[in-house]
């Protein structure tokens, strides 16, 4: 791991990337130019949402997630795994049989994550109850959410629950126990996640919300599936149907959308999935246009976490895996809400420094100058075809007109292929 | 008092569009992203601007909406021809309204939108003749670092 911490999850593959605008055309942040027929994503605007990496037909687009192999250099190593991997290995493979396998495939400890993710449902209860701040309040679960408000939606960003996600939560709690168990240094222990988004990456290599993350790393479901798959079927006979894994219904519903308001008693949330989706909301939120809701659940893949781009199950058996967990482990607590309670009054679940706005830039820093430059925009716009077909290496004539206003090197109007040199 | 103007532009608003009410107020908002507007005073002109749009909406034939950006100030005008409000200090207080069973079953007319207006304004006024219609002025000061 001594290369340069990546800034992004996300990383285009020169020599796969034929320039065929299938992912520039997808981003929904519109980050991405073909640039001499290759792919070129701006890192202002890209929040890792992911959909280039699902969109590209020729696998040119690589996710930088922790490797396997990367895990040996901590004395201790522990596996946090999203309840998204119970989803994964069909609907007879119950959440303790995986756990074990991880186990068996080198991690010294595995911890479920749905049982920190039940103890936020408490925790995001408490702050609903205690906090009289402007509604609705906006999950934090989803980095790329975050990012997306920070960039997209910056007078938004008051309003994101100043409360860690259950992994980071999770990730905390271990690092302390296990180094007063152990009497070693916290460094010592590497804590990863295992993951269904690369998005993780970024909030552990550069948190918005904390000096340094508690996760040492985020290891991609696709890439220890065959492992695991390997470790269940050598073992499969020495396993009865158990369930007497911790969790319960609630932490484990938090692998689809509409688990983290599941947990919780108010009436009034809403839960949302997929990059648009979570774009028209968070748009009608900033107009006032949605009253009367208390808690907001944003999550960026479709039908939330199970939808995310390094799982390998289809998402729609993998829900129907997770409905029929969140059945069987029922919707009774494990958790001793008094300890949540404890732990909350002790700022254990809250942000170390606020989240920040990151707009993107305007058309010009001088507001006079951005002024014309919109309206040259508008002008040009005028002229092109509006077709948007995406040749000129622009996702849509819009955004080459605004490429070209703001001086864009060497691009000149003449790429338009409608309108020629 | 007046300022010299740095930029302007109208949008209509159809009475009775549902389905595309709040277009022009989204209009604006990406207007002043573009420009570099501070999200919070972007946020108020959102609001305030998709509040006006919403009650030409719900009671007039038609109307305009128009956006007027001077060094100091957003200026928001609102124009339309309808009913007119009879009793101003009445529609002004909170929870007050006329919406119709229909316009409430779709989350509109909870009689907070011109409270909501004047809460996110600067300057807000407003004159009506009954059976014409009604024009709002809402302005927003821009801080000094925004000058
Ligand atoms: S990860 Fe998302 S935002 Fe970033 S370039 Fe890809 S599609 Fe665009
Ligand atoms: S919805 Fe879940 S899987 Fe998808 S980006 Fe967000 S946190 Fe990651």
């Amino acid at each position: 791991m001594s290369d340069p911490i990546p800034y992004h999850s996300i990383k285009v593959d020169e020599k796969k990337c034929i320039g065929c605008v299938v992912c520039m055309k997808v981003c929904p942040t519109k980050a991405i130019r073909i640039k001499e027929k290759k792919a070129a994503v701006n890192a202002e605007r890209c929040i890792d949402c992911g959909e280039c990496y699902r969109a590209c037909p020729y696998g040119a687009i690589t996710p930088l997630t922790t490797k396997t192999s990367d895990i040996t250099r901590f004395k201790i190593k522990v596996a946090l795994p999203s309840p998204v991997l119970y989803s994964q290995f069909g609907s007879n493979i119950m959440p303790d049989q995986i756990l074990n396998a991880l186990k068996a495939i080198g991690f010294d400890y595995v911890y479920d994550e749905s049982l920190a993710c039940e103890m936020i449902s408490i925790a995001i209860e408490e702050y609903l109850e205690r906090n009289k701040s402007p509604r609705p309040i906006i999950s934090s679960t989803c980095p790329v959410v975050v990012r997306l408000i920070q960039r997209l939606f910056p007078s938004l960003v008051s309003l994101i629950i100043r409360m860690e996600p259950p992994r980071e939560i999770a990730a905390k709690n271990l690092k302390k126990e296990l180094s007063k168990e152990h009497k070693i240094s916290e460094q010592d222990i590497g804590i990863f996640h295992i993951t269904s988004c690369p998005a993780k990456m970024v909030s552990i290599n550069k948190p918005e919300t904390m000096e340094k993350s508690y996760l040492d790393g985020a290891i991609s479901i696709k890439e220890i599936y065959n492992q695991l798959m390997a470790q269940l079927k050598k073992e499969e006979h020495n396993f009865i149907l158990q369930t007497q894994s911790q969790a319960s219904g609630i932490g484990i519903g938090w692998a689809i959308s509409g688990g983290e308001i599941r947990g919780i008693k108010q009436d009034a949330s809403v839960s949302v999935s997929g990059v648009h989706d979570t774009i028209r909301i968070l748009s009608d939120v900033e107009s006032g246009k949605i009253k009367n809701i208390e808690y907001l659940e944003c999550l960026i893949c479709p039908d939330g976490c199970i939808g995310g781009p390094l799982t390998v199950e289809n998402r729609f058996l993998a829900k129907s895996h997770i409905l029929k967990l969140i059945r069987k482990f029922g919707r009774k607590n494990r958790i001793d809400i008094s300890y949540v309670k404890q732990l909350y009054d002790k700022n254990f679940f809250s942000f170390e420094r606020n989240i920040q706005p990151k707009p993107f830039p305007p058309l010009d820093p001088d507001k006079n100058e951005a002024i014309k430059k919109l309206k040259k925009k508008e002008r040009i716009l005028k002229n092109l075809p509006g077709i948007n077909c995406g040749v000129c290496g622009a996702p849509d004539c819009e955004s080459f007109a605004e490429d070209l206003v703001k001086g864009e090197k060497g691009l000149t109007i003449g790429r338009c292929v409608f309108l020629g040199e | 008092m007046e300022q010299e103007t740095i930029l302007s532009e109208e949008f209509e608003i159809t009475g009775g569009d549902f389905i595309n009410g709040g277009m022009a107020s989204c209009r604006i908002k990406n207007i002043l992203k573009e420009i570099g507007i501070d999200a919070e005073i972007m946020r108020r002109v959102a609001i305030a601007s998709y509040e006006a749009e919403m009650n030409v909406v719900m009671y007039a034939k038609k109307g305009k909406m128009k956006l007027i950006l001077t060094p100091h100030r957003i200026v928001i005008k609102v124009e339309d021809e309808g009913p007119g409000i009879p009793d101003i200090e009445l529609a002004m207080q909170p929870g007050y309204s006329t919406a119709t069973p229909e316009m409430r079953e779709m989350g509109f007319g909870a009689g907070m939108g011109l409270p909501n207006i004047q809460k996110n304004a600067d300057i807000f006024n407003i004159n009506s003749t009954v059976g014409k219609g009604t024009n709002l002025q809402i302005v927003i000061n821009l801080n000094n670092k925004n000058v």
